[in-house]
């Protein structure tokens, strides 16, 4: 019988394995960042061990770095000495780093592709659920707690139990690809298949819908895979991955001849067997925007706020759990998405804050006004997507609409930094979480796309993004 | 093991509501165990008592990497987390550092435990004996590795057959 992809990297990568036993597997690549990290490096120095290969490991500062004010000392003492213990940690352990004055510093799920790091077929982890980002290369890439990166860091392995492989097919065409994105393709799977749908497999997207997006938007698709649960989610590369990772800082210097290898190696079989399979068609889906509080709490913009027994199909947490949310995000059943007012608007996070994301958010805005009673913020994946964007004069576009623009970082999305929501205010976000108190102690955060986003940032309130003129 | 059960009957305890990000900074764990499960029950920190177990729904633990969720919970006196179901990274962190243990458990035996119950819980029979109501249930056996982990105390302490 023939190997799911998931599989033939997996088997690539096995150091020991013993029937009913974990299997250590080697880990390619090591991505570190500030807020996951001191107790492993602080492991590492009680028991004397070193960093095994600091040349697969690469760090960078994001959760907590300030976007704005960059040349003054960072005001939060605690972030401020998280920064530096990174900065010592790296010097210490030989480890390179892109600091937060780096060109090269961002979102590390955003720079780990475009520095040509993230390789298909690798295996990739990372302090950070959202490291299944990088799956979109066809790469095995997890996020892993801070033990674990203490041992990644010591042996460059793991002792991992090896998950289901899991089909999820995206067919047919989207009438209005500009409209309906990878955000709304992501956020309607979860819909269907639930947060935990995904537990204890590792997702392989495919089908016509998967193919015909673009790399930054099958990084949107991946890095939700963790929000159904899932221990990562992965495409199989093609020409368009092998075309975006070409002449990148890192990229191998033998590029071309690995090229030849992964085309050859890296796909499923015809005959291989997946454990369960999910087919979403996507000829008629509509925008998404989240009503509740996990990601699967989802519905299309032209409906309304589901009442909970409806929702929960007769399950009795799945009620509580949607009276809970309505009560928290202080929403009535049966209120139109579209009559949802907002007060803030996030784009940024390493779901939707690439240059693509910023370029289709920009021709939303352009030549509009900020609705007044809202105020939004820009906050690029990295600095090199703000530097490029800057170059497209997007910057423009934003700010002579009323938005800030803002230095690259994690930000908004986990309310680590001093960019976060107040109590009771309501946020559209281009973000992956929706969870109480994500985006700052009770903040209401409703997830969209990055043109929904921004339609919304321009009406005041949701609107389908659709109906919008964007010559 | 004995203890008593915080119940919270709901799906999808992520771990923004089990730590909250701004507490992500805090390096003293008796310090994160202040705001341990802070975003959901203000009141936690005064109710519970060391020794004391969660019980909860499905797919516990769900959202970021956070190793700092089981450690609040477990700097807070929570030995054991019982749930219908867990998220992965969590159940791991969980185990890795042997802040606590995750013990999945069936519908049954979830509906049947109440809040404030006593529980006597037995990794090595896989037994739940609920003393408040006189009954046993069966928990979910740990997979082999898990096991082992347990066992040995931690990650780092596990050394393969």
């Amino acid at each position: 019988m023939g190997k799911t992809l998931f599989e033939k990297i997996w088997d690539a990568h096995i150091v020991v394995e013993k029937e009913n036993s974990p299997s250590l597997i080697y880990i390619d690549r090591h991505l570190v960042h500030e807020v996951t990290s001191p107790q492993a490096f602080d492991g590492l120095r009680m028991n004397n061990r070193s960093v095994r290969r600091p040349d697969l490991t690469i760090a960078t500062m994001d959760h907590n770095v300030p976007t704005n004010n960059r040349t003054l000392p960072i005001l939060d003492q605690t972030s401020a000495v998280q920064i530096q213990t990174l900065e010592k940690n790296c010097k210490d352990f030989g480890i390179k780093l892109f600091d937060i004055h780096s060109s090269n510093q961002g979102i590390v799920h955003v720079i780990g592709p475009q520095l040509g790091i993230t390789l298909p077929g690798s295996t990739i982890v990372c302090g950070d659920s959202h490291t299944s980002t990088h799956g979109a290369f066809g790469a095995l890439a997890f996020g892993i707690g801070t033990s674990e990166v203490e041992h990644v860091l010591a042996s460059q392995t793991l002792w991992l139990e090896k998950p289901m492989p899991f089909e999820i097919r995206v067919e047919g065409k989207r009438k209005n690809p500009y409209a309906v994105t990878a955000k709304d393709i992501i956020l309607s799977i979860i819909k269907h298949i639930g947060t935990s749908g995904g537990n204890g497999t590792v997702i392989e997207y495919r089908g016509q819908g998967i193919s015909d997006l673009s790399m930054e938007q099958r990084m949107t698709i991946c890095n939700m895979s963790i929000e159904a649960g899932a221990r990562a989610g992965l495409i199989a590369s093609d020409e368009k991955t092998f075309e975006y990772l070409r002449g990148r800082e890192y990229t191998p210097k033998n590029y071309e001849s690995l090229v030849s290898l992964w085309r050859e190696n890296l796909k499923t079989d015809h005959d291989a067997k997946f454990a369960k399979s999910f087919t979403l068609h996507i000829d008629d889906i509509a925008p998404q925007v989240s009503w509740g509080t996990n990601p699967g709490m989802t519905c299309d913009v032209t409906e309304s706020v589901p009442f909970p027994e409806d929702y929960s199909k007769g399950d009795p947490n799945q009620k509580k759990g949607a009276e809970k949310a309505l009560e928290y995000m202080a929403l009535t059943p049966g209120t139109p998405i579209t009559e949802i007012k907002i007060d803030r608007v996030f784009i940024g996070s390493c779901t939707n804050a690439r240059l693509e994301d910023l370029i289709e958010a920009s021709k939303v805005v352009k030549g509009k006004k900020l609705s007044p009673h809202v105020s939004a913020m820009v906050v690029p994946g990295s600095q090199m997507v703000k530097k490029q964007a800057e170059e497209l004069g997007l910057d423009k576009i934003f700010t002579d609409a009323n938005f800030e623009w803002r230095d690259s970082g994690c930000s908004m999305c986990l309310g680590m930094n001093p960019d976060i929501l107040s109590p009771g205010e309501r946020c559209a976000s281009t973000s992956n979480r929706n969870f109480e108190g994500r985006q700052g102690t009770g903040g209401r955060t409703h997830l969209v796309s990055p043109v929904m986003a921004a339609a919304a940032a321009i009406a005041g309130h949701f609107v389908d993004v659709r109906e919008m003129d964007l010559n | 093991m004995k203890g008593n059960v915080i119940k919270y009957e709901r799906d999808n305890i992520d771990t923004d509501v089990i730590i909250p990000g701004q507490y992500l900074k805090v390096h003293d764990y008796a310090e994160l165990a202040l705001h341990a499960m802070e975003g959901l029950d203000p009141d936690f920190h005064s109710k519970v008592k060391e020794g004391d177990f969660i019980l909860s729904g499905r797919n516990f633990g769900c959202g970021s990497s956070r190793e700092h969720a089981p450690i609040a919970l477990s700097h807070s006196g929570i030995k054991a987390v019982l749930a219908l179901s867990f998220a992965r990274i969590f159940y791991r962190n969980a185990v890795d550092g042997a802040f606590l243990l995750p013990i999945e458990i069936d519908f049954d035996a979830y509906s049947n435990i109440s809040d404030g119950d006593e529980l006597d819980i037995d990794i090595k029979t896989n037994e739940i004996k609920n003393l408040t109501k006189n009954k046993v249930y069966q928990m979910k056996p740990f997979s082999d590795i898990i096991g082992k982990i347990i066992e040995s105390g931690g990650l780092f302490k596990y050394k393969p057959d």
